[in-house]
């Protein structure tokens, strides 16, 4: 009965812990986007659609970053953080295009080819992407093993 | 591991762009005031005047800077390219950016760029490699003012004197303003018809017009008295006049203006 307690009480804990954990990371994410997108105004007045659209991206991250935390220990886990990590990669490549941000002012257009950062950009998702399958991965293998001892 | 490797690439990549955004903000670029200048052969000659002061963390490489002038008509007059391979972080250097305007080119193609004065395009390019990782470019068409050399050009109607009993003066009114940026150097010959197309006389001056300055000033014609003069005489209260110019590097004519 006592156990049964205890463990009851674990799990309360472990889940509310995973809930304040969730809760800083969504914050933190939150507030670097809040004290970044001022210094970036600049570039919102000339692409006016860019303040939506990474409006959007944040919301959607902090949606993943909350349930992938919710469900720490689990599969759906390294599901949620696959899907961030591609979510990440998808919103880049739609974003960048050709690879060439361009922007016109009055008589005056200006572009800059972001292909070098982009393609710096994408590979590090793919090396995220693949750390997260490599997690999963071992997080299936543990489990196998820690079933088979069970026997 | 891999995770710390990639978080430590997304903080130098991140740290990257943010350093190059605040080089941007200490990277001030300014324009001189053109000056004119006018070469022997006749052409002129813009020099622009470039204030670069880069106070940022990064150098600038292949620095271009590129105007491509044309008419109305969208046919290029003069293409200038600078290229400045290196402009050091912390420097700050002047670069000048020489256009060569070959007034020729317009004025051969006459009345419009001789007579009234225009709007020529110019397209402007200029581009460089900021960190050695993000080429930019930045590009404008705008408009240059072309002063016509003979802007509001008139010719007053003939004026006939008898000075005595062999010749009779002609004196023509004639009138522009030089809204070029060169010294107008060259002559005007005007030859004056009756109203039976037939010749009367000629006459030729010298001019020197200053650039932004007015010419008013008469043309002076001698017709000599003959019995075949006195007929064409009665027919001259009408008739035109032929105005041809000569500035030396290009002549145009003949202008055609009626009087009477």
């Amino acid at each position: 009965m006592a156990e049964q307690k205890t463990k009851r009480k674990n799990i309360v804990k472990d889940i509310s812990f995973r809930v304040a954990k969730a809760t800083v990371k969504a914050v933190l994410v939150y507030l670097l986007y809040f004290f970044l997108a001022p210094m970036l105004a600049p570039l919102f007045e000339m692409v006016p659609d860019l303040l939506g659209s990474l409006e959007a991206f944040v919301a959607v991250y902090i949606v993943l970053i909350i349930l992938s935390d919710i469900t720490a220990k689990t599969i759906l886990q390294h599901f949620f953080n696959t899907a961030r990590a591609l979510f990440f990669m998808g919103y880049l490549l739609l974003s960048m295009g050709n690879g060439v941000f361009s922007t016109s002012y009055e008589n005056f257009s200006l572009s800059i080819n972001l292909t070098m950062f982009y393609t710096i950009a994408v590979s590090l998702s793919l090396l995220g992407l693949a750390r997260c399958i490599l997690q999963a991965i071992n997080f299936m293998h543990e489990r196998t093993e820690a079933s088979s001892m069970d026997f | 591991m891999l995770g710390i490797a990639s978080t430590i690439f997304w903080i130098l990549l991140v740290a990257f762009l943010a350093l190059a955004a605040y080089s941007v903000k200490d990277l001030s670029v300014d324009f001189g005031e053109p000056q004119f200048s006018a070469t022997p052969d006749g052409e002129l000659n813009l020099g622009l005047p470039l204030y670069v002061d880069n106070r940022g963390y990064y150098s600038l490489k292949e620095f271009h800077l590129s105007t491509v002038f044309s008419d109305a008509e969208g046919a290029e007059i003069s293409r200038a390219d600078t290229f400045v391979p290196v402009i050091p972080h912390g420097e700050n250097i002047t670069i000048m950016h020489n256009v060569t305007l070959n007034p020729v080119t317009l004025l051969e193609k006459g009345a419009p760029y001789l007579f009234n004065d225009n709007d020529l395009n110019v397209s402007f390019t200029a581009g460089l490699n900021f960190a050695e990782l993000l080429p930019a470019e930045i590009s404008a068409n705008f408009t240059f003012p072309w002063g016509a050399p003979f802007y509001n050009f008139q010719v007053g109607d003939p004026s006939f004197e008898t000075v005595s009993f062999t010749s009779v003066t002609v004196s023509v009114p004639v009138s522009f303003e030089n809204h070029a940026v060169f010294d107008l150097v060259g002559g005007i010959r005007m030859e004056l018809y009756d109203s039976t197309e037939a010749m009367l006389t000629e006459s030729q001056t010298v001019i020197y017009v200053p650039q932004y300055s007015a010419y008013d000033d008469t043309m002076e014609f001698t017709i000599p008295v003959t019995p075949s003069s006195v007929s064409s005489l009665a027919n001259a209260q009408s008739g035109h006049l032929d105005v041809y110019f000569d500035i030396g590097v290009i002549q145009y004519g003949p202008l055609v203006i009626p009087y009477g």
